[in-house]
């Protein structure tokens, strides 16, 4: 807890410092040129499976270019479930020690919005639909804010390292470059934020639930690490890509030894975290 | 273009093939999917993504209400109205 209230102050003064203003930081060009690279190739959801080995380079650039599309319109899905949980827990009793750095979380994450919605709108002219629901039921004291939060991070997590590989990239179009660049360097705060919080709550609640919910817990977050990664794995890109059978791909994807590694590897982190934590006691299947 | 019955079919065999404790003959297509828990959250992407490549038109979620996965007969209602059984 003390460790807690000492992050919230230092991360709301790093939050004032770094304040910006994402309709001036960013310079929008006129197009973004698919004959270079949108996404990392080594990120690329095919990377190193023989559909993706037999495309020529002008094509695996058109098919980088809607991963980058996915990726964001990911973003956008994941920012705005988020802003919505985050706005419903500020100032709610109990949360007032972190509600000082949920208004920068939530400003934040809004600028983000920014920066992904207006690619995906400028050059793709679309976002790739959501296809995550989530059904209202009743949960034990504290499980909804760890189940809420530890959500948060997998995705935030996992996101983290897209961005900190493509913001160094120098092969990408700059635009891209530099949306990865901010992204990760407030999605770094948030981290440290989540990371903290997340064991605190998951401290705090679990001892007073029981086995049955316990376990639920323990389920769903293993499931939500699974369902997290499918969406990397989108058929509309693949068909945007100019790829026949998509939703065989997909389905080919998922099973692929080499994509399997390179999720694991991604991952690697977050799955650490939520062992040491005791969130997760035995690895998601990826 | 598969038929409503085929369709049907497909429905019935992913879900038992899902959930792994239901046995066949204790889904109709009227048992409700959701509110028994038969189908969860998450495993309702793979469902979506499941009657994409069925139909073969995107299904955007956010506008979805829970009530369209309620049972089959809701999906088939939902999302296969111009198929012939």
């Amino acid at each position: 807890m003390v460790a807690l209230a000492g992050t919230v102050t230092k991360l709301c003064n790093a939050s004032i410092r770094d304040y910006i203003n994402p309709y001036s930081y960013l310079e929008w060009p006129e197009s973004v040129d698919i004959e270079q690279w949108s996404t990392s190739p080594e990120l690329i959801s095919l990377y190193g499976m023989r559909v993706y080995e037999s495309l020529s380079p002008a094509e695996q650039k058109r098919l980088s270019f809607y991963e980058a599309v996915n990726f964001f319109s990911l973003n956008i899905h994941g920012e705005k479930s988020l802003i919505e949980g985050l706005a419903q827990r500020l100032y709610r009793k109990g949360n007032d020690m972190v509600s000082p750095y949920i208004h920068h979380f939530l400003d934040e994450e809004n600028k983000h919005m920014v920066y992904f919605g207006g690619f995906c709108a400028r050059y793709a002219g679309k976002v790739y639909p959501d296809r995550k629901m989530v059904f209202d039921r009743e949960y034990a004291p504290g499980e909804e804010d760890v189940l809420f939060f530890a959500k948060v991070l997998v995705f935030e997590e996992i996101v983290d390292v897209h961005n900190k590989r493509m913001a160094k990239d120098n092969r990408l179009v700059p635009v891209i470059r530099q949306i990865n660049f901010m992204h990760h360097r407030d999605e770094s705060r948030h981290l440290a934020f989540g990371r903290l919080l997340v064991k605190d709550l998951f401290e705090r609640y679990s001892p007073t639930w029981s086995r049955e919910t316990l376990d639920g817990v323990r389920e769903y977050m293993k499931n939500y690490i699974t369902a997290t990664w499918k969406e990397y794995y989108n058929p509309a890109v693949y068909k945007d890509a100019g790829l026949a059978n998509p939703f065989d791909i997909q389905e080919e994807a998922l099973q692929a030894e080499v994509t399997r590694a390179h999720r694991k590897e991604i991952s690697a982190r977050c799955i650490q975290y939520l062992i040491d934590t005791g969130i997760l006691t035995e690895l998601p299947q990826l | 273009m598969k038929t409503e019955t085929e369709i049907r079919q497909a429905l019935r065999d992913w879900i038992v093939k899902t959930n792994k404790k239901i046995r066949p003959e204790d889904l109709d297509d009227d048992t409700p999917i959701i509110e028994r828990r038969i189908i969860t959250s998450l495993q309702l992407m793979d469902l979506i993504l499941m009657l994409e490549k069925l139909s073969g038109m995107p299904i955007d979620a956010e506008i979805l209400q829970p009530g369209a996965f309620r049972d089959i007969n809701a999906i088939c209602r939902n999302f296969f109205v111009t198929a012939n059984a």
